[in-house]
């Protein structure tokens, strides 16, 4: 079982901390450098954290759990407008990236309003390539309750809820987070960072869930591995756009155009076999990428199966 | 500034006048409203936003802070207090025409074929530029779905009405009763 972890400290012998998670069999995610202080996000073995603790140590840095890491998260308000962005939807997203995970901040066509509030079958599908969303809403009891909630009921992924008035519960979401509604400046105060933590928790369960079902029935290779493969293809190495590869709890986004690259990503081998074999590799709903879902190993067995009485069928 | 709140619920209103504290602070606009009133019944949706703004300076005329000069073809303004210059610079290309008016330097402006005494009754007026910003304010304040409005607009005293698909008459005699008791208190 991999563990993702963070590292933040100094550039200096930093190249030294590289390999030794490539010698343990790890796999860095992501790096971000500013100036001589560098944060490095890394899946290792479970049981070889205490070697780079060791190294941490050694290196003067400090190292960190990360528990949304591996993760795309997608933060939804009713719209981009200046009456919900950047307080409190880029507080949210903010905090969430402070977990580790990746974060898309989204604003809906024709979320604002009461009656008029509504969702497209598009961005209902450009929501649902996410691991998780965090709905933002607003401040009236009776708009949550009685509107607002049908922006996200047909939602397929994990839903959190953020709210202004206090509920119990709300239809159709995973976890709801109330206090929050609408904000005019940064979310700063101690009861708000509160808040702001209680959102990620609240992702970090519903994430933890997900990767408990997916560990009932493992994926053929994790995520990091397909990274590993995608790092090394030269498109990938050249390409300017931030986090080029991002990890998500059942597969792997390239940010590659996919009439270009499907083939050639399709062709990697992992583990001595196609990549395009054990896993599905599609379009995304965002422009220049593609998606790239692994398939459990139950399913890349029976499909094994199904084509060896296909072609024992074809021979008699 | 005294905010009241009113309307079928307490605690959305009570929020949304907090956020309208934030706004003005944010603005610099605390000290130009006296009393805020909000009538918010969201299940309408009808969401009234009046204000009553201070008495402000009043008009003040423009040789207080600007000194004028006749020239040759023209008049010659030096700006003496510098909070003032895009008001003026604003009067003047409302008054002559951008084509007549010539900033020359940040304090020196020439407005060309006119003389002292056409320029001596200009006033300059702030209460109109913080109206606009007032209006901005509200504008931020009131959610974004209630595209529909009706205002209501007295000396000191503006009222905003504000829905989603249309006003019943009731609720347009409700944001009138609102504008006239703020108008009265």
């Amino acid at each position: 079982m991999y563990q993702v972890l963070m590292y933040d400290g100094g550039v200096y012998r930093v190249k030294e901390l590289y390999e030794l998670i490539e010698d343990i069999g790890g796999f860095v995610i992501q790096k971000t450098q500013i100036q001589v202080q560098i944060i490095i996000t890394f899946a290792i073995p479970e049981e070889d954290r205490p070697i780079i603790e060791r190294k941490t140590r050694e290196l003067g840095g400090k190292l960190a759990e990360v528990p949304l890491a591996g993760t795309e998260i997608v933060v939804v308000g009713p719209t981009l407008g200046r009456h919900h962005m950047p307080h409190p939807i880029c507080d949210i997203a903010e905090n969430l990236r402070r977990y580790g995970a990746i974060t898309v901040v989204m604003g809906l066509a024709r979320g604002r309003g009461k009656h008029t509030a509504q969702i497209s079958a598009d961005e209902k599908a450009i929501i649902e390539e996410y691991d998780a969303a965090v709905f933002v809403v607003g401040n009236f009891r009776e708009c949550v309750e009685k509107h607002k909630f049908k922006l996200w009921q047909d939602i397929q992924i994990p839903v959190v809820a953020t709210c202004g008035p206090e509920f119990d519960s709300l239809p159709a979401c995973d976890a709801l987070v109330c206090g929050i509604g609408r904000k005019v400046e940064r979310m700063r105060r101690a009861e708000e960072i509160q808040k702001l933590d209680e959102v990620a928790e609240k992702v970090q369960s519903l994430i933890e869930m997900k990767r408990k079902d997916t560990d009932d029935d493992p994926l053929y290779v994790h995520p990091a591995e397909i990274k590993d493969r995608l790092d090394s293809m030269q498109a990938i190495q050249d390409n300017l756009r931030p986090a080029p590869v991002v990890l998500h709890v059942n597969g792997v986004r390239a940010k590659l155009p996919f009439e270009q690259y499907a083939a050639a990503i399709a062709d990697l081998e992992v583990y001595g076999r196609k990549l395009g074999e054990v896993t599905t590799i599609s379009p995304s709903r965002m422009p220049g990428s593609i998606l790239i879902r692994i398939k459990t190993r139950s399913q890349v067995e029976s499909e094994d199966r199904a084509k060896q009485t296909q072609s024992a069928t074809a021979k008699t | 500034m005294e905010i009241e709140v009113q309307g079928t619920d307490q605690k959305g209103a009570e929020d949304y006048a907090l956020l309208f504290e934030h706004i003005l602070l944010e603005m610099g606009l605390t000290n130009v409203l006296d009393k805020v009133l909000l009538l918010v019944q969201p299940a309408d949706p009808l969401f009234v936003v009046s204000v009553r703004m201070r008495p402000t300076a009043g008009a003040r005329p423009i040789y207080e802070v600007v000194q004028l000069d006749d020239k040759e073809g023209g008049v010659m303004l030096s700006i003496t207090d510098e909070t003032f210059a895009p008001r003026v610079l604003a009067l003047l290309w409302k008054t002559f025409g951008r084509d007549r008016v010539e900033q020359l330097t940040r304090y020196e402006i020439f407005v060309a074929g006119k003389n002292r005494s056409d320029l001596w009754d200009l006033k300059i007026d702030p209460e109109e530029e913080l109206r606009a910003q007032v209006l901005d304010a509200i504008w931020k304040l009131v959610p974004e779905g209630l595209k529909i409005r009706h205002s209501f607009n007295s000396e000191n005293v503006m009222t905003i009405a504000n829905t989603e698909h249309g006003f019943q008459p009731d609720w347009l005699d409700a944001a009138e009763k609102v504008h006239h008791s703020m108008e009265a208190s």
